[in-house]
């Protein structure tokens, strides 16, 4: 090249320059940037199938067999030996002690050595994603490098219900009587103070079956479900053995006249029926945790990267809009916008409280729950979280390229969750 | 103020050493660079002066170097040929130790990783391309990054992201690289003009600052490219070369063919320029901050000149007269 060229254009004036054309790579996935050996990383996920509670697939099982499942599944996916796991979290809510039992009943059934501890977090709805933050923050504390982080829940075999043991001036305290007002009088509260009518409300429901239908008859589901072989007692009261490979609560007869004309559950006049709200289901699911360089090392798949999370707390009696404040929080720390998410997929507890939550942050609907929501897949409450992530991470890597996705849920006494995931594309 | 001067050389970029706080490394050319010889020059700066420890000669002009962080003795250079030269000043034979020849256009620019477990260089060429090295293993590049559609002008390593590098083109953008996938992460089109020089916040692992021939600076949050953080108006003519000060967060100095080295503090909004120094008669190309010295700041002229003008000066004096200026005025 011409050095005396090079120089003299140097000295030129500026608008002989011929502008870059090429394409722009833009800001929007510069936190990619900040890509290092001690990221945390979701190597693998897997959930069961989400049965019907009291009446669906996994009615007769009990949560450490759904739990073992997922725990064996993850790992034999991605051949780790259950040797490499510094510990095991597991999100429950209906079990006694969030299932602290359970979980270590199911770590032995699915073979682990005993040298592998397991614990148990509930925090509700997020138990999962809790369970989850919980070993993210421990691998980045330095106590290990590998962790498994798991959500379980048995809805057919415990109620929600027993509130244990509160004070009597529980009464005198406004903040702290609103804990206990039932989750359908919360998705009322919602509904009413913010105006989220009826029709909204059903049509969200709507595309959340619709959404499902589609994800189930297109074989989506089938990468993230692992099969569970498992009793089944019948009406004869004969037993079966199944096995359990497709979501039960999607109702391909849905119709939006049909939800329209379902009779308010919670209070009379109210606007949130059985068919706008989240189905009471049975289900688990896992995901394999690990810090960048020994994932590397043990060569083994990266998922997804977990880049931002956030818990925060919201009033008691209008619990459903945790997730209008927990991702705002999330979403700043991983220094994004609502513009850079290419999927969301926030709990359907209510559709009055998902609907609330996307017009509050400004979402484009065709970005939440691209597969359905827990209206059509159920919601087995300690479970969600994880499973929530599992779907998310198996649709950004169907789409293919680089992006970010949102896990996101409000959770009961008044909070919400929210994290942010990057998929690393191909 | 000390300055040295060469006789038939021009700089092109200065450097001092990550071990010695005298020790200063200049890549020269003969010819204004246009044409002959290249010369490493080693300086040592003493109380009085600053003197030569060792000059090294190439058959082409040296446009950049940079100090090995690894080993006090060793040097990397970029030449006018194509190649990059390591350089062991401990050698007695005035021979790099190794050639490294893959670039089919000048070699613009070159950068030691200062990450930890890393001893990489990434060298910046005019065929549109950077490569990454290890010095240490063989004379093959271990990666060829493409992308730019100009010339390469300078290439600087994230000093917080391992394996992550900037690169400024006569395309007109800045560039974020890396190097574990390969790929461009970030291509951001900075300037509507060639942008010659980048670097990096040695505090904010998000920002990078670009200097262009618009006479422009742009300082850039990475994570909201839209529009620059701050764009530093002042310099007369192309900025040659731009860096971030290792002591302060906001503060960056530039140099220029307008023949000046101005100080900014980006933060400043209403003024942002610190002071304007003009002690080149010449275009000033290198230009480093002493990182064992905080204020000591050592740039050099080149090119169009018959002699090359070095000065190591301490802005604390200037300020001082600033001060005194101010005070009489």
């Amino acid at each position: 090249m011409n050095r005396v060229k090079v120089v003299f254009g140097h000295l030129s004036p500026p608008n002989t320059f011929k502008s870059h054309s090429g394409p722009v790579i833009s800001g929007e996935q510069c936190k990619a940037l900040s890509t290092g050996p001690d990221d945390i990383v979701v190597v693998h996920g897997v959930r069961t199938a989400i049965g019907k509670a009291k009446r669906g697939s996994f009615k007769d099982t009990t949560p450490d067999e759904l739990l073992s499942s997922v725990m064996t599944a993850v790992l034999a996916d991605v051949g780790l030996s259950p040797e490499r796991l510094g510990d095991i979290c597991v999100g429950n809510v209906l079990q006694p002690g969030a299932g602290a039992l359970m979980a270590r009943v199911a770590l032995f059934l699915s073979g682990f050595p005993e040298t592998v501890p397991v614990y148990v977090v509930n925090r509700m709805c997020s138990s999962g994603l809790q369970a989850l933050f919980n070993v993210a923050g421990a691998i980045q504390m330095g106590c290990y490098d590998m962790g498994l982080a798991c959500g379980v829940e048995s809805m057919s075999l415990r109620n929600p219900g027993e509130p244990g043991d509160v004070s009597s001036r529980l009464m005198d305290n406004d903040k702290a009587r609103d804990c206990i007002i039932p989750m359908g009088i919360t998705s009322e509260n919602v509904a009413e103070r913010f105006g989220i009518s009826r029709e909204k409300q059903d049509k969200f429901a709507f595309s959340s079956q619709q959404k499902a239908i589609q994800a189930q008859k297109r074989g989506v589901f089938d990468q993230e479900i692992c099969p569970v072989t498992t009793r089944f007692v019948d009406k004869d009261g004969l037993e079966h053995t199944v096995t359990v490979t497709k979501d039960d609560g999607i109702r391909p007869g849905t119709t939006l006249a049909g939800l329209t004309k379902l009779r308010a559950a919670f209070k009379p006049d109210g606007s949130t029926t059985a068919g706008n709200s989240s189905q009471v289901s049975d289900g688990a699911a896992a995901v394999l945790l690990g810090r960048r360089s020994a994932v590397e090392a043990l060569s083994l798949p990266i998922l997804g990267v977990l880049r931002a999370s956030a818990v925060v707390g919201v009033p008691p009696d209008v619990m459903g809009i945790g997730p209008a404040y927990a991702i705002p929080v999330a979403l700043k720390q991983a220094g994004l916008s609502v513009a850079d998410i290419d999927v969301f997929e926030i709990n359907e507890a209510f559709a009055s409280q998902a609907v609330y939550c996307v017009e509050k942050l400004g979402i484009p609907l065709e970005k939440v729950n691209p597969n359905g929501g827990a209206i059509a897949l159920g919601h087995p409450l300690g479970c969600t979280g994880a499973r929530q992530v599992v779907t998310l991470l198996n649709e950004l890597k169907r789409r293919g390229r680089r992006s970010f996705g949102v896990v996101s849920m409000c959770i009961g006494t008044g909070m919400g969750a929210a994290a942010v995931f990057e998929y690393p594309g191909v | 103020m000390k300055a040295f001067k060469f006789p038939a050389r021009h700089g092109y970029s200065v450097e001092i050493s990550p071990f010695i706080p005298t020790r200063l490394a200049c890549a020269t050319s003969q010819y204004y660079g246009i044409a002959g010889c290249g010369t490493l020059l080693v300086l040592e700066q003493t109380e009085t002066g600053i003197t030569l420890v060792k000059s090294l000669d190439w058959n082409d002009g040296l446009f950049d170097v940079t100090w090995s962080e690894s080993n006090e003795h060793i040097l990397v250079t970029g030449g006018g040929d194509g190649s990059l030269q390591v350089w062991d000043t401990a050698n007695p034979q005035p021979r790099p130790l190794q050639v490294l020849k893959e670039h089919t256009q000048e070699v613009y620019s070159v950068d030691w990783s200062q990450t930890r477990e890393e001893n990489l260089v990434v060298s910046g060429s005019w065929d549109g391309t950077a490569k990454v090295w290890d010095p240490s293993c063989g004379g093959v590049s271990l990666c060829t990054l493409q992308g730019h559609e100009g010339v390469i002008y300078s290439t600087l390593w994230s000093p917080h992201i391992p394996g992550c590098f900037a690169s400024a083109s006569g395309d007109g953008t800045l560039r974020v690289w890396d190097v574990k996938s390969g790929r461009c992460r970030l291509a951001i089109p900075a300037h509507r003009a060639e942008v010659l020089s980048c670097d990096w916040c040695k505090y904010d692992q998000n920002v990078v600052v670009t200097g262009a021939v618009d006479c422009s600076l742009c300082v850039w949050d990475l994570r909201n490219v839209r529009e620059p953080l701050s764009r530093l108006l002042g310099h007369s003519y192309a900025i040659r070369r731009v860096k971030f000060s290792p002591f302060n967060q906001t503060v960056l100095a530039s140099c220029s063919y307008d023949f000046t080295v101005r100080f900014w503090d980006y933060s400043r909004r209403e003024q942002p320029l610190l002071e304007t120094l003009e002690h080149h008669s010449e275009f000033v190309c290198g230009l480093d901050f002493n990182l064992h010295i905080p204020n000591q700041v050592t740039y050099q002229g080149a090119l169009l000149s018959s002699h090359l003008p070095r000065l190591v000066f301490d802005p604390r004096h200037c300020q001082h007269k600033l001060c005194i200026s101010i005070c009489s005025g």
